[in-house]
């Protein structure tokens, strides 16, 4: 594994390789720091510059992003008050606070270290982890496949904000749209319904960029008196700080740094959950393990450390579940592995031995975008301030010609643009009537493989009961169930309160 | 019928899912998948009919007042979404070029109309850096050939 791992980093230490890795890294950063730009949508931004490229040179480059944009989000949240990211919305609270009390130097050093030492938890998690549970996977028949794509669309219909119904429907939806075009097992053709670019099925990389970045900029344009300013910066602020005291500062605190990037970690191996959550309750976790719970909202630096590295922890946890299970974890590794399939490879427990070169040099472009993170923070900080100020007006029309290229470039056809179009709208539509996008996006993306799955099992043994009698199965299926009833009454117990607090949807 | 936008989403989606449930039953079994391409999609479809009965039922029984729908600005939302519409289905005719060209002007003027001649050139530029930049980054550099217009030959 270590000499795999060195390799990866020799790799990636290549010029071909760093460039892609160093520029999507400052994507990153930048389209995280701007408020109102997620990760989602730069990923969707890069993606077609990646389509040209090597897989490797494509997924470092898109690694590159997850990490800055993870990173890039705390630049805005502690020196404007504005978070970047939904992930740093909790970065805002202290690093704001601590910001305003005269320490803005401090507040954003401790969020860049505390992101780099909580990413890096991450990484010796998905190197240790990603091996021996694709092994485990590798024991896998067509049954746990099936049981354990059913358990993470019902823990991500279940565990998503909105009503349980409509975390299913969503995800019933985004199954519906894998059964149209054509039978992934035959090929035989079905429900085409008469439009001629569904015959070879729906690709789920225009689906995925329409869905995201037109529920996300439309949601932009319909906000009445949205600011177009963004608050004034102090010129004169200095970010000046003794950066050994403030590596002390979060490594004197190894209990809550281990504790919160164990947090980020679990939630994202969850699926579909996001940073924010894993921000949010770190953060709760911090408040409610410190001596001094009265000081954090007015500038704690346990509340920046906290925040700041369970979400770039999560960034590891969702690398693990596509790269062991090829279960999307978010929507960042969605388009990852969208990337994926460009290039012909298909994620899963096979993809790590079958690809160890690759599944290397991902590991090796993770953990190296966290130095080149910090260099771009260290160097580009106060430059990053100027960036916010792009108008959103020059910004969105830019965005969406881009997302038109993505689609266009799949495969040279205007078919997935109109797809692209199609599901823009849907997915607008979606949002406003109060349906999670993120089950939707899950079903697209495991529609297929549920179906081969099923038919495999059923055409290898009829017998319908195997899918609970083979205990792998049968745990995947109880936990399925679970997880519905655990959503049940957690439904149930948010009804009784009155007040429900309102944060921006994790796109 | 007093419903909620649940309670009409619930029924657009039964709408649906039985009208593509009707389609899966013509469909014919393969010789060498005798469960047929209609199998699985009945499931899903019919999984999906039975949960927007539910959420329709659930509505209708709910006690109301129901949630207002927070202000915003759909009618800006509509004019974007047929801007965009009219840039998709000019791109086949009038080339990446010309319809980027267009499609980012007009997007922009529209987001920050602009109020003076200064403005008017701010948009202009705007345009056409982005639909240049974009043509040459991705048909010289990245291999990506561009959709040609059939009515402007480029």
């Amino acid at each position: 594994m270590y000499e795999l791992l060195a390799a990866g980093v020799v790799d990636i230490l290549q010029i071909k390789y760093l460039v892609p890795l160093c520029l999507g890294t400052l994507a990153g950063v930048v389209g995280g720091a701007l408020p109102g730009v997620t990760i989602t949508m730069t990923i969707i931004v890069v993606l077609p510059f990646t389509f040209g490229l090597d897989p490797l040179q494509g997924l470092a480059a898109m690694t590159g992003v997850y990490v800055g944009g993870s990173a890039g989000g705390l630049v805005t949240a502690i020196l404007l008050g504005l978070p970047g990211t939904p992930s740093s919305i909790a970065t805002t609270f202290d690093g704001h606070a601590m910001a305003r009390r005269g320490e803005p130097g401090r507040a954003l050093w401790l969020g860049v270290w505390s992101s780099f030492f909580g990413g890096l938890l991450g990484g010796l998690f998905l190197i240790g982890a990603t091996g021996p549970l694709a092994s485990f996977a590798l024991q896998f028949g067509p049954w746990e496949f099936f049981s354990l794509f059913l358990l993470a669309l019902s823990m991500v219909a279940g565990l998503v904000e909105a009503s349980l119904l409509k975390g299913l429907i969503s995800g019933a939806l985004g199954l519906i749209v894998t059964v149209l075009g054509v039978d992934p097992v035959m090929g035989q053709e079905r429900l085409r319904l008469g439009i001629p670019f569904l015959s070879g099925g729906i690709d789920f990389l225009p689906v995925l960029i329409g869905v995201f970045a037109f529920a996300q900029i439309m949601g932009e344009i319909e906000k009445r008196g949205m600011p177009s300013v963004l608050p004034a910066v102090d010129r004169t602020m200095s970010l000046a700080v003794s950066q050994a005291r403030v590596i002390w500062e979060v490594l004197s605190r190894p209990l809550q740094l281990l504790w919160c990037s164990f947090i980020g970690l679990l939630i994202g191996v969850l699926p579909a959950i996001g940073g924010s959550a894993a921000s949010m309750m770190a953060y709760d976790q911090a408040k409610k393990f410190s001596r001094r719970p009265q000081d954090f909202g007015s500038g704690a630096p346990e509340g920046i450390i906290a925040s700041e590295s369970s979400n770039n922890a999560n960034v590891g946890g969702s690398l693990v579940t596509i790269m062991a299970f090829g279960i999307p974890g978010d929507a960042v590794t969605a388009v990852m592995l969208g990337a994926l399939t460009i290039h012909g490879i298909q994620s899963g427990p096979l993809f790590i031995s079958q690809n160890a070169q690759l599944a290397y040099g991902i590991f090796a472009a993770y953990l190296l975008a966290h130095p080149i993170m910090v260099l771009i923070l260290a160097l580009g900080a106060r430059w990053m301030l100027r960036v916010v100020t792009v108008p959103k007006a020059a910004l969105f029309p830019i965005v969406l010609v881009l997302c038109v290229v993505g689609a266009y470039a799949l495969n040279n056809t205007m078919g997935n643009v109109y797809v692209l179009l199609s599901f823009g709208v849907l997915g607008y539509l979606m949002v406003k009537f109060g349906f999670p996008l993120a089950p939707f996006i899950l079903g697209v993306i495991l529609g297929d493989q549920i179906e081969i799955n099923l038919i495999r099992s059923i055409m290898t043994d009829p017998d319908p009961w195997l899918f609970v009698t083979r205990p792998i199965s049968g745990v995947l299926l109880g936990a399925a169930l679970l997880s519905i009833v655990a959503a049940l009454w957690q439904h149930r117990r948010m009804q009784r309160r009155a007040a429900v607090s309102q944060t921006d949807p994790d796109y | 019928l007093k419903l909620s936008r649940d309670g009409w989403a619930g029924l657009a989606v039964l709408a649906a899912s039985l009208f593509l449930f009707a389609l899966t039953l013509d469909l014919k079994p393969s010789a060498l998948v005798p469960i047929g391409p209609g199998f699985y999609p009945r499931i899903v479809l019919g999984f999906t009919a039975l949960l927007a009965v539910a959420l329709v039922a659930f509505d209708f029984s709910r006690k109301k007042p129901l949630l207002s729908l927070e202000k915003a600005n759909h009618g800006a939302v509509v004019l974007h979404f047929a801007v965009f519409g009219l840039y998709v289905a000019a791109l086949p005719w009038l080339g990446f070029r010309v319809a980027t060209f267009a499609y980012v002007a007009a997007a922009n003027a529209l987001l920050d109309p602009p109020r003076s001649v200064k403005g008017l050139v701010r948009v202009g530029v705007l345009a056409l850096l982005t639909a240049l930049a974009v043509y040459v980054v991705f048909e010289h550099y990245l291999s990506v050939l561009m959709p040609r217009g059939r009515w402007t030959g480029f």
